[in-house]
């Protein structure tokens, strides 16, 4: 309901709205493991982050952890012991992704053991990038719109990705799913809030075909992002991983479909 | 204890004429305003010398008193205006219409709508009255008068946040407010986001609101019931009145349909705050929309002494648009056909055919999608209330309420071209049928007492299917059901029992015990009422909520009543309360109740009331110490924490001056803690972005708030013809940024650092109105 927030937006501007900074006093947490792995169809190699959670008024420095155990293997039989190639960061030799193969991470590290699975979808094609533009409280916002064809019959659940000169733009989750929209044409727009594109830049914009664990995960990383100042979820939670162990991230075996584009 | 008393009910069901055939005669009649005919709701009348034959004018303005042969003073009052004193001679039963004369006094601005002390010896606990004059003179927020936000300034009842009309009773949710609006349901009793509500007062006469001894003649929801009436119209002579404002403007006419005999009244509003919109020079703006209109119409015609009816209905429209890209319509639609019968002066009847519905309509152009999506909930209400006088034994209440409910939780239709499917959620079909009697009884010059009982069956019906689903929210048998079929029923009883005991003239103690259900729930998961939130029935997934409370309190009035005190505590447990799943679906979802999870709530609260009722000054303090809970197993490793409405100290302070005949100026202020909300404690990195980390549900509070209100009116040249007066006002006068809602950010200018941004709104909104009447 992007629309409707924007509406509230525009209730919001009529209604004398300010804004500000606070200072809230929000409790200090211990450390948490955090595990990032993902294996797509490209060829490898495969990277899983391990690092930890800090202090909401910590500066975004996320502390790498080291010494890991990180082994990543498919339903084939094949196992890939993977190598801390920079702290926290662990790569892995052989292994080579594939549709529909199931991938099991398995870390182990400060004597506790957590484990993943995920399945990696059929790909879908990513047909072509095009633009969209809105003007409004006097600012031209453009947003980037993939085509691609939804198969029917089958759940299919997508992720999109946004960089600018190789940087990533997107700082949202944009996921989607083919619950309503089963066999159609799809055009999403990746629409933002606070960002735009401007003419002339040169981004890629990557579309992932996910597993349903990964949507769900994202998805409510996405409604617990925050978000504007009305309509907000009453109840933010920390989004349900697809880890065991209790470690925050996810695992995500995908298909990964880019284009290049110039934005107009 | 008097046990003949006590059974007295099924005897005055079985044999109404035993009952009257003691040598006793009543009198009765409609109690009116003498100059505009409109009847007067709870007005006293009794007999002089016989202390237990009191009775309040009811909401007809019907009442009936009796007593054994003889020669009585019949006394008539009813606050800002004169009581009369008429003599009567019982020698048989007869109808004595009484008409009473505004008072023109100073006290006239400030009616309390109740007998001098009604509050202390009525057994009813958590009652509150307002008459719309009461809000005349309070400043508020756009200048327009608001009922729901009046009653935000009473004790027990809280905001649902800056300028919002949705309310919170005991520790209840929005949803569990019952809204009737001349007996129909309201379910989105807001405008524009919850910044104004559905009721124009204007149109409305009454406003009660129970929160503690709900009677068991209202049924459907747990936690209290707002009970509004509309105006008849003057059925002898025609009235225009009217009010210019800044951001909207309303008009009210009324007349006689045949001199005394009937009459109508149609009152409108129209806002027009977008019109600053077109000033803009980009086309989305100056093209988007921003307005609701509603339109009040009621009209009633005797037929004979002993037959009236009414007709009553409401409609109102929001239109939310923004540019050509995204556009929303809702409203609510009521109706309300009612015929009075009066059998005989001790048997009064209401039968009513009521109608209700509120829908909204969403469309939305983006690209290639052309997408609509409606929803709507519908119901189709016979109503019964009749009343039996029983004098000296009280007065019987008793009746039926059936209603069928309809909801359609969405069709979406899509263009052919569009990125999503058509698609219809199965409607939902259910029948709420009710059957109640009460009793009100004087046990004693000391004891009153009202104790009822309320039976309801809830039938969720065929034609469709019906899921089943495991703790993960998956499917596991789906049965199908056809169309009329009862797929689950629901039997509830809710005992109803008050009393109070008068402890010197001027003082009381009062006691009750309600028992309430609820059957329509209330889907939302955002901070902010929101239009497209939906409403389900129970079914074989989600069972009726449950309530039971229990509430007690001291009452005492001072100075011959001109000083009003009340302090209440009360304790409300809750069963079947309902939450959603952690990234819970509920867009569009035909398996929505896969998503939600079911748990406990508990509330309990002191409530404390001082009001000086007349004279140059007065006005009321209200304050509200109160916790509120729920306890759901997946949340928080199954401990009770605080619900969203949690509020531990709610104070209002309002006052109104009348300096002189011209001017008037008034001031209202309000303080309260922060609600418990869900904040990040620390963040991570994941997905490129950084994610926030969250502990414990509404583990943190928000800032306390506070405002103070400011307004003067200024009354013009009063003629007979003509009547007009100025309001001024500013809204949050020392302009204090109360947070309206905190969120967490990246640092837009530092990518190393996150933020919390807080939202405030309303800082010194002023308002000018300008209200004439001929």
């Amino acid at each position: 309901m992007k629309p409707f927030a924007y509406t509230c937006l525009l209730l919001a501007f009529l209604l004398f709205a300010c804004k500000k900074t606070v200072i809230l006093p929000l409790n200090a947490v211990p450390p948490q493991i955090v595990i990032q792995g993902e294996v797509t169809d490209r060829p490898g190699p495969y990277s899983v982050n391990i690092n930890q959670t800090i202090n909401f008024y910590a500066d975004n420095i996320f502390p790498p952890v080291p010494g890991a155990v990180v082994r990543l293997s498919d339903n084939l039989g094949n196992t890939d012991s993977l190598t801390e190639t920079s702290p926290g960061v662990y790569t892995t030799h052989t292994l080579q992704g594939a549709r529909g193969n199931t991938y099991t991470l398995s870390v182990s590290v400060n004597n506790k053991q957590y484990n993943a699975t995920s399945v990696m979808p059929e790909p879908v094609m990513l047909d072509s990038v095009g633009f969209e533009s809105i003007t409004a409280f006097g600012q031209r916002r453009i947003s980037a719109i993939t085509y691609f064809q939804d198969p029917a019959g089958t759940q299919n659940y997508y992720q999109f990705k946004e960089y600018i000169n190789g940087e990533l733009f997107t700082k949202d989750a944009f996921v989607f799913d083919d619950r309503l929209s089963d066999g159609k044409y799809i055009s999403n727009t990746l629409r933002m809030d606070s960002s735009y594109l401007n003419p002339g830049d040169q981004i890629k914009v990557s579309m992932y075909c996910i597993d349903k664990n990964v949507y769900n995960y994202l998805f409510q990383l996405q409604q617990s992002s925050g978000g504007g100042a009305f309509n907000t979820t009453a109840s933010p939670a920390d989004p349900e991983s697809n880890i065991s162990g209790g470690a925050y991230g996810y695992f995500s075996a995908h298909t990964e479909q880019s284009k290049n584009v110039v934005v107009y | 204890m008097q046990p003949k008393r006590l059974l007295l009910p099924l005897s005055v069901l079985l044999f109404p004429v035993l009952a009257s055939a003691q040598l006793r005669h009543s009198v009765s009649g409609t109690v009116r305003d003498q100059r505009s005919g409109e009847t007067l709701i709870g007005a006293s009348i009794f007999l002089l010398g016989q202390p237990n034959s009191g009775v309040l004018s009811n909401a007809y303005g019907f009442y009936s008193v009796s007593a054994i042969a003889g020669n009585y003073k019949l006394l008539v009052s009813f606050t800002g205006y004169t009581s009369d004193t008429l003599e009567i001679s019982l020698s048989r039963n007869f109808e004595l219409p009484v008409n009473l004369v505004p008072e023109e006094s100073q006290l006239q601005e400030v009616v309390v709508t109740a007998d001098k002390n009604n509050n202390v010896s009525r057994p009813l606990t958590g009652v509150q009255k307002l008459s719309t004059s009461e809000m005349k003179y309070l400043p508020v927020l756009f200048g327009e008068k608001d009922i729901l936000k009046t009653i935000q300034l009473l004790p027990g009842v809280q905001s649902g946040g800056d300028g919002n009309s949705g309310f919170y009773v005991r520790g209840g949710s929005i949803d569990q407010n019952l809204i009737l609006l001349d007996e129909a349901a309201v379910y989105n009793p807001s405008h524009l986001l919850g910044f104004f509500s559905t009721f124009n007062s204007d149109a409305i006469k009454d406003v009660t609101l129970y929160k503690g001894a709900i009677p068991a003649e209202y049924g459907g929801r747990l936690s209290s019931v707002l009970d509004v009436k509309m105006n008849d119209g003057n059925d002898k002579e025609y009235h225009a009145s009217g009010g210019i404002g800044l951001i909207s403007s309303r008009l009210n006419v009324e007349g006689p349909i045949e001199k005394d005999n009937g009459s109508f009244i149609v009152s409108a509003r129209r806002t027009y705050a977008d019109l600053f919109l077109k000033l803009s020079k980009d086309s989305n703006t100056n093209r988007s929309s921003l307005y609701f209109y509603d339109i009040n119409a009621k009209a009633n015609y005797k037929l004979g002494k002993k037959d009236r009816i009414f007709l009553s209905g409401y409609f109102g429209n929001d239109h939310l648009g923004l540019g050509n890209t995204f556009g929303i319509q809702y409203g609510n639609t009521t109706a309300t056909l009612r015929w009075n019968h009066i059998f005989n002066s001790r048997l009064f009847s209401n039968s009513s055919l009521i109608y209700s519905k509120y829908n909204y309509d969403i469309s939305i152009t983006s690209g290639n999608n052309d997408i609509g999506i409606n929803s709507y909930i519908q119901d189709y209400h016979f109503k019964e209330d009749m009343t039996f006088y029983a004098g000296s034994a009280g007065k019987v209440n008793f009746g039926l309420d059936l209603i069928d409910h309809n909801t359609s939780p969405g069709v979406i239709s899509a263009s052919q071209n569009s990125s999503f499917n058509a698609l219809s959620l199965q409607e939902k079909h259910a029948l709420e049928n009710a059957a109640y009697i009460s009793h009100d009884v004087s046990l004693s010059d000391r004891i009153n007492i009202n104790y009822g009982l309320r039976a309801n069956l809830f039938t969720t019906l065929g034609p469709g299917n019906f899921y089943t689903y495991d703790a993960a929210g998956n499917t596991i048998d789906t049965a199908s059901y056809r169309s009329g079929r009862a797929v689950k029923n629901y039997f509830n009883l809710e005992p109803r029992f008050s009393m109070s005991y008068k402890l010197t003239g001027s003082s009381s103690v009062k006691l009750a015990y309600v028992r309430t259900t609820q059957n329509l729930h209330l889907l939302s998961n955002s901070t902010s009422a929101n239009p497209t939130d939906i409403w389900i029935p129970s079914s074989n997934n989600v069972k009726p909520e449950t309530a039971d409370q229990v509430s007690a309190g001291y009452y005492r009035n001072f100075r011959e009543n001109k000083y009003e005190f009340s302090a209440e505590v009360y304790y409300r447990d809750m069963q079947n309360q309902i939450d959603y799943k952690d990234g819970a679906e509920l867009r569009a979802n035909e398996n929505v109740e896969s998503q939600l999870i079911f748990g406990t709530g508990r509330a309990y609260g002191l409530e404390l009331f001082v009001k000086k009722k007349i004279g140059k000054f007065n006005g009321w303090i209200s304050y509200t110490l109160s916790r509120t809970e729920r306890q759901f197993s997946g949340v928080n490793r199954g401990s009770w924490f605080p619900a969203n409405q949690d509020r531990t100290h709610n104070l209002s302070v309002v006052g109104i001056y009348k300096i002189n005949k011209k001017w008037t100026l008034s001031a209202d202020f309000v303080y309260y803690s922060g609600n418990a909300v869900t904040w990040p404690s620390g963040k991570y990195e994941v997905n490129g972005q950084v994610a926030f980390l969250y502990q414990d549900r509404n583990a943190y509070r928000m800032p306390s708030y506070n405002r103070l209100d400011f307004s003067a009116t200024l009354q013009g040249k009063k003629t007979r013809r003509f009547d007009s007066n100025w309001n001024f006002s500013i809204y949050n006068l020392y302009g204090r940024e109360n947070p309206y809602s905190i969120t967490f950010q990246q640092d837009p200018g530092d990518p190393s650092k996150t933020q919390a941004i807080q939202y405030a709104l309303f800082r010194w909104v002023p308002s000018i109105t300008y209200n004439f009447k001929f």
